[in-house]
C-alpha cells in the first residue's frame, strides 16, 4: 500500500471505530449500571485513571509535533488501550457484549498495525520498547467493584475522545500526503 | 495357544500414487523357514483372492520374496503374501491395505463475499475450486492473516470447497488463501490480499416508500440504509415500473451514484401506478450489488 492509501484505510478504519464504540460504550455503561449509565455522571479523573492513555492533551501542543512523534503517540496510546479493553473483554458476563466486545479489540488490534503500517511507509520507526501497560496485567487491580467499574468507565471514555482525535489526525494526514508520494520517492532513488 | 507370525509384508499400510509403479517385499521369519520347511520361492501374492501373475516376483533370497506393479491402478486391498507348501493347503502369512489415490491440486478461484448478519458481526464467506478428486481423506483449510498475526484456521463443515470466517475486520489489509492436505501432498492456492469492506454484499435498502410529487409526473422514493456511512458509503439502483407491466426501466447509475436516503423520479405518466425496487452497492464500485429491495408501489397525482 502506497502513503496514501494507507493513510486513507486508517482514517476510515478510526472512524469506523469510532462508530461502534458509541453504540458499544452505551451497551457496557447500561451493563456497568448506574450511575455509570447516567448520561450526567461525571466523576473527577481519579488516581487510578492515569494509568489509562489520558486523550486530554494541550490540542496546540498536539498540533505542533512532528508527524512521526504524533503518530507514535497514537501508536503507543492504541496498543495500551487495548491491552486494558482486552482485561474488560475477558470479565464481561453477556455473550452478546463479549462478542462485540472481541469483535472491536481486533479492529483495535486492525488499528494499532494500520498505524504501524503508515509510519513505516512514510519512513518513521516503531516505537521502540514495551508498548503495554506498565506492570504485570491485575498488578493494580480495583480493590472493589465500584472502582474496578470506574476504570472501565474511564477506559472507555479515553478511547472514546482518542478516536476522535486521531480521526482528525489521520483526516489532516491524509491531505498534507498525496496518494503518490511513495512512488515518487522511488522514482526519485532510481528505481 | 496364539498363532505365530511367519512373516510381513513392508510397506506397512501404504498411500500410493495413482499410476506410479510400486514394489512390496514379504520376509518369512527364519524360525518359520526351519519349521515349516518353507522358501520365499514358494510365496504367492495375491490381490483380494487374485493371484498376481509371477512374472512380477522375484526371490530376493531365501527368505524374502517382492512383487512390483508398474501401475498402481491394479493394485486393490488386501495385498497379501501366501504360501504353498510342498503337499499343503495355501496359507496366508501377511496381508496389508493398500490406499491408491492422488495429491490434491492447487485450489483456484478462490473468492471471498462478505454478509452483514447484524451491523457489527462482518462474516466472510470464501469459495474456491477444490480441484480434481483424489480418492483420498483431504483436508481444506482457509487461512487468513494480518502482516503480524495469523489468525486461526477455518476449517470446512462437511464441504470440501467453501468456509465461513465468523469475525471479520474492515478496513486492514487481509491475506487469504487455501491449503489442500492429504497423505500424498500439499496445494496452496493464490493468495488474496484484500480489505474485506471491499468484498460486502451490503444488506439491500429497507423499509422503501413511495410518497407522489408536487408534479403528477413525479414520484419521491425514500428508504433507509441498514449499514451506518461510517462504514461505507453507498450508490445505488433504482428500478421501476408500470404496475401490470413486466419491462422495468431503470434510473441511470451516474444519477445515483451518491450516499442518499431518496430520490425523486420525473418522466412518469399522471395519474398511474408504478413499482420501484432499489439496490445498493460500495459507493466506489467494489463488492457486490445487494439484492433488489421489496416492491412498493406508489400512484402519481391527476394533472
Amino acid at each position: 500500500l502506497g502513503a496514501g492509501q494507507s493513510i486513507q484505510q486508517t482514517y476510515d478504519l478510526t472512524r469506523y471505530l469510532e462508530h461502534q464504540l458509541r453504540t458499544l460504550a452505551g451497551t457496557y455503561l447500561n451493563y456497568l449500571g448506574p450511575p455509570f449509565n447516567e448520561p450526567d455522571f461525571n466523576p473527577p479523573r481519579m488516581a487510578r485513571a492515569e494509568r489509562v492513555p489520558s486523550a486530554t492533551v494541550d490540542l496546540d501542543l498536539w498540533r505542533g509535533l512532528t508527524d512521526n512523534a504524533r503518530l507514535a503517540a497514537n501508536y503507543r496510546a492504541y496498543s495500551r488501550l487495548l491491552c486494558y479493553l482486552r482485561v474488560l473483554d475477558g470479565q464481561v458476563g453477556t455473550a452478546e457484549l463479549r462478542h462485540r466486545l472481541s469483535h472491536f479489540c481486533a479492529s483495535l488490534q486492525g488499528l494499532v498495525l494500520s498505524i504501524g503500517g503508515v509510519m513505516s511507509s512514510l519512513g518513521y520507526p516503531l516505537p521502540a520498547g514495551p508498548v503495554g501497560p506498565p506492570g504485570p496485567p491485575g498488578a493494580s487491580a480495583a480493590p472493589n467493584d465500584f472502582l474496578k467499574k470506574m476504570d472501565d468507565f474511564w477506559l472507555l471514555k479515553e478511547l472514546q475522545t482518542w478516536l476522535w482525535r486521531s480521526a482528525k489526525d489521520f483526516n489532516r494526514l491524509k491531505k498534507k500526503v498525496p496518494p503518490a508520494v511513495v512512488t515518487l520517492r522511488l522514482e526519485a532513488r532510481g528505481f | 495357544g496364539l498363532v505365530q507370525s511367519c512373516g510381513h509384508i513392508i510397506p506397512e499400510s501404504p498411500v500410493l500414487a495413482l499410476g506410479s509403479n510400486f514394489t512390496a517385499l514379504c520376509i518369512l521369519n527364519e524360525s518359520c523357514l526351519d519349521f515349516g520347511n518353507i522358501y520365499a520361492s514358494q510365496i504367492i501374492w495375491k490381490i483380494k483372492n487374485r493371484v498376481v501373475p509371477k512374472e512380477q516376483y522375484r526371490e530376493i533370497n531365501r527368505t524374502v520374496s517382492s512383487v512390483t506393479f508398474n501401475d498402481t491402478s491394479s493394485l486393490a486391498t488386501p495385498l497379501t503374501c501366501n504360501i504353498l507348501a510342498d503337499g499343503q493347503i495355501e496359507q496366508n502369512i501377511y496381508g496389508i491395505t493398500v490406499t491408491v489415490g492422488l495429491a490434491p491440486e492447487k485450489p483456484k478461484n478462490l473468492s471471498c463475499i462478505v454478509h452483514l448478519l447484524s451491523r457489527y458481526t462482518p462474516v466472510m464467506t470464501c469459495t474456491w475450486d477444490p480441484g480434481r478428486h483424489t480418492f483420498l481423506d483431504t483436508q481444506f483449510r482457509l487461512r487468513y492473516r494480518w502482516p503480524e498475526e495469523l489468525f486461526p484456521d477455518c476449517i470446512p463443515k462437511d464441504v470440501n470447497n467453501s468456509c465461513t470466517i465468523t469475525d471479520t475486520q474492515f478496513f486492514v489489509n487481509t491475506e487469504i488463501w487455501v491449503e489442500a492436505t492429504n497423505a500424498l501432498g500439499k496445494a496452496e492456492s493464490d493468495h488474496l490480499v484484500v480489505d474485506p469492506i471491499d468484498l460486502v454484499k451490503p444488506v439491500s435498502p429497507q423499509n422503501v416508500s413511495v410518497s407522489s410529487g408536487a408534479l403528477p409526473t413525479g414520484l419521491t422514493l425514500s428508504w433507509q440504509n441498514w449499514i451506518p456511512e461510517a462504514m461505507m458509503k453507498l450508490k445505488f439502483n433504482i428500478r421501476y415500473r408500470v404496475v401490470g407491466d413486466t419491462n422495468w426501466t431503470e434510473v441511470p447509475s451516474e444519477d445515483t451514484a451518491y450516499p442518499r436516503t431518496s430520490f425523486n423520479v420525473q418522466g412518469l405518466r399522471p395519474y398511474t401506478e408504478y413499482a420501484f425496487s432499489i439496490r445498493c452497492m460500495k459507493e466506489d464500485g467494489q463488492g457486490y450489488w445487494s439484492d433488489w429491495s421489496e416492491e412498493k408501489t406508489g400512484i402519481t397525482s391527476e394533472e
